[in-house]
């Protein structure tokens, strides 16, 4: 059986659940999957608007921090535990499904993948982002297909691994170690598994596609299932902001600004 | 505000290039085909070869440098059909692009 994955707990400054509901139902709708939620009871309403397939609730680890506020990303190694179906994609909340893309993941001839490259919208040709310069490409925790294998089972042990000994692998590999990044982890996790190397059958065959900074997206119209989107970027020139913009549409993105992401799906 | 007087508004430019490398993630994407046991992008190239060979099986290396052996009549039809609609749907989309040039 398929299905997907999402993680969510509510941290002070945003409502992880929410998004999960809207991710959850584009993905109902545009891969024809259901969605397993992880959460804890501080996140979960009392009245729930939406039907999850399954709702596993788990204690959420809270000791990360970003630049912005608190950060409870930690635990996704749990993701195999977790997980009811043989097949699972797990999507971050903020993954913009606008498409039937994603089915694709299961088609491949392996038992894991994620992303190794990614592409930001209004910034063609951007650099890969690195561990750090003397470091491994990173890999993108954002989406990750994977089976119930052994293999697969072995790279989120190496996960939680990583996840518990961070600073150790931020020392070895020069990377600031004060938040943890489920990218980074999955990099050295995979990396641990596949004998110090990335297999090339673990890599999604497409690039992941960022909204980032100085980038907001706006919906074309208001239909639950829009996917039509206006992105406008702020080029700073000069001292001065030039607007530009693009239309885009059908195309699955990683929106990295939360804000951002919260209008999209509201009401 | 709809996203047209917001652009008006904003007295926003249309970045071409920006929007020429999301098509081309968007389409690239979307001409990668798993058949037989292998991975493949529907392009030129393989749709030429596989044209110019005439055997019926023939071993090729996929996206994942695995070698393959494939039904070729039957890996060049899907792979033709990808081609085309993938590329006829791009082709209106970038023409699409072009007109706010």
């Amino acid at each position: 059986m398929r299905g997907a994955l999402l993680f969510a707990f509510n941290s002070p400054k945003y409502n992880y659940y929410e998004m999960a509901v809207a991710t959850a139902k584009r993905i109902n709708h545009f891969l024809d999957l259901p969605v397993t939620l992880v959460t804890d009871s501080e996140s979960l309403p009392v009245k729930q608007s939406y039907q999850f397939d399954n709702i596993v609730m788990a204690p959420a680890d809270k000791t990360n921090k970003r630049d912005w506020g608190a950060w409870y990303n930690k635990g996704r190694y749990r993701a195999y535990q977790f997980s009811p179906y043989d097949e699972t994609i797990l999507l971050d909340t903020d993954y913009m499904v606008n498409s039937d893309k994603l089915l694709k993941t299961f088609e491949l001839s392996t038992d894991f993948c994620c992303h190794d490259t990614t592409s930001f919208l209004m910034h063609p040709g951007a650099a890969q982002e690195r561990l750090s310069v003397y470091s491994f490409n990173t890999l993108w925790a954002t989406v990750v297909m994977f089976k119930k294998t052994k293999r697969a089972e072995q790279i989120f042990n190496s996960l939680e691994m990583v996840q518990n000994n961070f600073e150790h692998y931020a020392s070895i590999h020069g990377f600031i170690s004060a938040t943890f990044r489920n990218d980074y982890g999955l990099t050295l996790a995979t990396r641990i598994v596949n004998g110090h190397t990335t297999p090339i059958e673990d890599v999604i065959p497409w690039n992941l596609l960022h909204v980032g900074k100085n980038t907001s997206v706006y919906r074309n119209n208001d239909d639950e299932y829009n996917t039509e989107y206006t992105v406008m970027f702020d080029n700073w020139q000069r001292g001065k902001i030039r607007k530009e913009y693009i239309n885009i549409k059908d195309m699955d993105f990683h929106v990295m600004n939360k804000e951002n992401f919260m209008e999209l799906i509201s009401e | 505000m709809d996203t047209t007087s917001l652009i008006t508004e904003a007295k926003a430019r249309f970045n071409h290039n920006s929007a020429k490398a999301y098509l081309k993630d968007k389409y690239d994407s979307k001409l990668i085909v798993a058949d037989q046991g292998g991975l493949w992008k529907a392009d030129t190239q393989i749709i030429s070869f596989l044209s110019a060979m005439d055997d019926n099986f023939i071993v090729m290396i996929d996206t994942f440098n695995n070698p393959v052996q494939v039904n070729r009549d039957n890996l060049l039809v899907l792979l033709k059909e990808t081609y085309n609609k993938v590329m006829l749907e791009w082709y209106k989309e970038w023409k699409e692009l072009e007109s706010k040039r």
